[in-house]
């Protein structure tokens, strides 16, 4: 088990890639301590990847922002890069307004900040070390301000296998960066004799409003509240010149826009309001209920739901109640998952990071455990062991089989909700994105109503089960079909082993498959010699035997040999042509080039462990007239690939709203806004989607 | 006993009139004391072009003027022209900056300031009275008494004295300008600084 533990501070350490603090000192107290940090723990040749400044004040003190307000001096933060590296613009997230005596306004970070700039390797970079220098300076103010600076560097491998790193800090800061989009309410500027006027209809819900001034002379606004979902803003300047700045809006969190006066007067609620009036929501709640009473027909969950199916035949003798009973437990099961799901979102987001549907898939360690879960299950339908509860031997049969029965409709529930994550069901794409922007309150109720959706057809053959005389009558043959069963579910093994190398290569498939077998020698070992009739000298071998085996198993393959098969990059450009498609692979640099260059993009949102995006791809997508059309129109194809977790992918989706894949959009040469595709696709769909935006 | 209640009812008069100090507006009026006890005020130069510079020694910003001499070759430059320089404080007692009498005589001579005066406003008044922010933060008045200038001294917003080599100063550019016969090209410019410490 000591090598569990040296994995896992393994791995912390590896999400703790930090270069040397540098810190600030002034008679002797501490004012500022940076680091230089990257969200990634190697470089990957053309891949973008982050660095960000991290700055840590001591309390009461404060650095500035872009703009510092009436004193003070913005941070600096000059990346020096080896050769053939690019750096895009220093992203500053939202700042406070801070008041000092003598109406003196500043705008600050208190605390800790992150500055971050993107960089972007060359294509053709070589396996080694890179060495990233930084120079920072600030000011550091109190009462008194204290000039600093820090010379930083940070070296990172090249070419490495690459896995994300500080996804803490910079899914917390980066949420509070400015969006460049239209903010998701209307926006009216207007000149009056002392500056402009800015006023906000439809604000989203309520909470308080303020706008930070980019533009320099500009005077300070005084935040105002939101009131009937308006509000207005005076913002002070001499001349008459266009104004531009970022307006936030704080209610639960806090979200900033960049906006300015020239395109504010007539742009008009250019996206999708997100305030939730009520009759949205309870359109919202529908879609999520019917979402989730279609998740049952997702190939996910359909080895699960086949096991529900039979376990309601085996159950057509018993009485109603009996029936009932396990209807309920099941749907429990579900709501407990889904309800749980919506816990730990919000308190994720409560946290500050960026969270999305599915993203549990996303951890290599959470596939294999289910990996472990749904082996152990099959080898029980295959009938290696029986699940027997300590009570049965002595208190009869009837009582445990009911308790033992109720906790596996129970346990089943749960696994068929976990299994269905990864689909994203046709209207749980707009539901979910809907719900991941609301309060707390409406995240649960969202959830909640996709639990009741998923457990509706239970709940309703549970209530009738005069329904299931249609099934066939129990017998001998139920054993037979037991076993079959298995086979589904083995199946749904090797789809997790398939995204488990996909993460991790294929070493890791074997050590997760070594550590199953161990497992499985486990389970074999108690089924065989752990019965209540066997003698205590054998149940006390069988005992060390499974211990040994689990210890083999969970200790050596998988804490050790699994743990340190190291992350697989994404998939890299052109490279994968096994499909016949030249895949681009994205980011939104090399989508804005290509944009401007006038070439139409067909942008897919996959994940390999996503089973609706691959059936898309192979039934509508990677098809030959599929392929043709492509050729033809010039049409650039870019993917997605979100099977690893993805700051850029994620911010990308949630540009239109979505926490999830499958996700298509199609970017016609010259449309402003790119054509969303629907998530279950077919082969006309796409040609048509293709064919009729292109001239 | 007359001089004083004029002086305080144009303050007065001054901070309601002039709510805020507008560039090419009379500027606000004002009467402080010296380090030596001495009174100003900014009638007593009239026909003469002032230049007020508010001033806090312990502020970075304005070490990066003082600590290698620039702001004071500046003060001595333009008074040998006859400009009137008046350097203001207006931190808080307690507060960074602040200074008694005795402390701005002496460190007017450490600093080699060649001011016209180095004014105490301790509780603020004229500070605010011209929405000074940070220091330093610069005015500059003309022979007729009206504010031709307001903003900082250059145009490189940093701490280091590296950079006034390659910025452009907008007082020494404002006061040529002035004392060519010529209108003021950039009358208002962003202040860069620490906030003043009120």
């Amino acid at each position: 088990m000591t090598n569990m533990f040296r994995a896992v501070v393994l791995v912390l350490g590896l999400l703790l890639q930090v270069a040397p603090l540098r810190a600030q000192v002034y008679q002797g107290q501490t004012l500022v301590e940076a680091s230089l940090v990257a969200d990634t723990t190697a470089i990957i040749p053309g891949q973008p990847f982050r660095v960000g400044l991290l700055l840590r004040m001591a309390a009461g003190w404060h650095t500035y922002w872009e703009n510092p307000g009436d004193s003070g001096l913005p941070t600096t933060f000059d990346l020096e890069l080896p050769e053939g590296f690019t750096a895009g613009p220093l992203q500053w997230p939202l700042p406070q307004r801070i008041i000092e005596p003598g109406d003196i306004q500043v705008y600050a970070y208190r605390g800790e900040t992150l500055l971050i700039r993107t960089i972007t390797p060359p294509a053709d970079l070589g396996v080694g070390t890179i060495n990233i220098k930084a120079k920072a300076t600030w000011l550091v103010c109190e009462q008194i301000c204290i000039p600093g600076k820090a010379p930083m560097e940070l070296s990172l491998p090249a070419g490495g296998p690459a896995a994300a790193a500080n996804g803490e800090v910079f899914g917390r800061f980066e949420a509070l960066l400015p969006s460049s989009e239209p903010p998701p309410f209307e926006t009216r500027w207007t000149k009056t004799p002392t500056g402009w006027n800015l006023g906000l209809g439809a604000a989203a819900g309520g909470g308080k409003i303020d706008f930070l001034p980019l533009t320099e002379g500009a005077g300070h606004t005084a935040p105002r509240d939101i009131a009937n979902g308006t509000a207005d803003l005076a913002i002070p300047i001499d001349d008459s010149a266009p104004i531009r700045g970022v307006i936030v809006l704080e209610n639960e969190n806090r979200r900033g826009w960049t906006i300015d006066s020239t395109t504010g007067s007539t742009a008009v609620a250019a996206a999708a309001p997100k305030a939730a009036d009520t009759s949205r929501l309870w359109s919202y709640l529908l879609y999520g209920f019917i979402g989730g009473f279609i998740l049952n027909l997702m190939p996910c969950v359909l080895p699960v739901i086949s096991l529900k199916i039979f376990g309601f035949m085996r159950q057509a003798g018993d009485s109603r109640a009996s029936v009932l009973k396990h209807g309920l437990a099941f749907i429990a099961g579900i709501f407990v998952w889904f309800l749980g799901l919506a816990a730990v979102i919000i308190a994720l987001k409560a946290a500050g990071s960026e969270v999305t549907w599915a993203f549990q898939f996303q951890n290599p360690w959470f596939n294999f455990a289910i990996g472990a879960i749904v082996f152990v299950f099959a080898l029980n339908l295959f009938g290696v062991f029986e699940i027997v509860l300590p009570g049965r031997a002595t208190t009869g049969l009837a009582e445990a089989s009911g308790h033992g029965g109720l906790a596996g409709s129970f346990a089943q529930g749960i696994l068929a909700t976990l299994l269905a994550t990864p689909c994203t069901a046709p209207f749980l794409g707009t539901a979910l994105g809907f719900a991941f922007s609301q309060s707390p309150v409406v995240i649960v109720a969202m959830f909640a109503s996709i639990a009741a959706g998923m457990g509706s057809p239970y709940l309703l053959l549970s209530a009738q089960p005069g329904w299931l005389k249609f099934l066939p009558k129990p017998g001998a043959w139920m054993e037979r079909l037991k076993q079959f069963m298995g086979f589904p579910l083995a199946a749904t093994l090797l789809w997790l082993l398939f995204v488990i190398g996909q993460q991790r290569g294929t070493e890791a498939i074997i050590w997760a498959a070594a550590a199953y077998l161990c497992l499985g020698l486990a389970a074999w070992i108690y089924g065989a010699f752990l019965g209540p009739l066997s003698p205590p000298r054998t149940r006390w071998l069988a005992a060390v035997g499974i211990a040994l085996a689990l210890l083999l198993g969970l200790g050596y393959f998988a804490g050790d040999l699994f743990a340190r098969s190291a992350a697989k990059g994404p998939v890299e450009a052109g490279g994968k042509e096994a499909d016949g498609i030249r895949w681009v692979s994205f980011s939104e640099a090399e989508l804005q080039r290509l944009r401007q260059e006038g070439r139409p993009v067909f942008l897919d949102f996959t994940a390999d462990w996503c089973l609706t995006c691959k059936f898309n791809e192979r039934t509508a997508i990677n098809t030959p007239a599929v392929r043709d059309l492509l050729e033809q129109k010039g049409i650039v194809p870019m993917k997605a690939d979100w099977t690893n977790s993805n700051p850029e992918i994620t911010r990308k989706l949630a540009q239109f709203d979505r926490v999830g894949v499958p996700f298509y959009l199609f970017y016609a040469s010259g449309a402003e806004e790119p054509a969303v595709l629907p998530e279950l696709l077919t082969e006309q769909i796409v040609l048509r989607a293709l064919g009729a935006k292109t001239p | 006993m007359k001089t004083i209640l004029a002086s305080l009812l144009s303050i007065t008069a001054a901070a309601v009139v002039m709510a805020a100090p507008e560039v090419g507006q009379p500027a606000p009026q004002f009467t402080l004391i010296d380090c030596c006890g001495e009174t100003h005020s900014l009638s007593d130069f009239k026909g003469k072009t002032v230049v007020l510079e508010w001033l806090n020694h312990g502020c970075p910003f304005v070490q990066k003027h003082y600590d290698k001499g620039d702001m004071q070759k500046l003060q001595k430059k333009y008074t040998g022209e006859g400009v009137v320089w008046l350097s203001i404080v207006s931190s808080a007692p307690g507060k960074q900056g602040h200074m008694t009498a005795e402390d701005a005589k002496k460190t007017a001579e450490e600093k080699g300031s060649a001011a016209t005066a180095v004014l105490l406003d301790e509780d603020g008044k004229v500070g605010q009275l011209y929405e000074a922010k940070v220091t330093p933060e610069l005015f500059i008045i003309n022979p007729e008494g009206a504010l031709v200038y307001a903003g900082g001294i250059d145009d490189k917003k940093s701490t280091d004295p590296a950079d006034i080599a390659t910025s452009t100063n907008f007082v020494a550019q404002a006061l040529d300008e002035l004392l060519a016969g010529k209108p003021v090209s950039m009358a208002k410019t962003a202040a860069y600084g620490c906030s003043i410490k009120y």
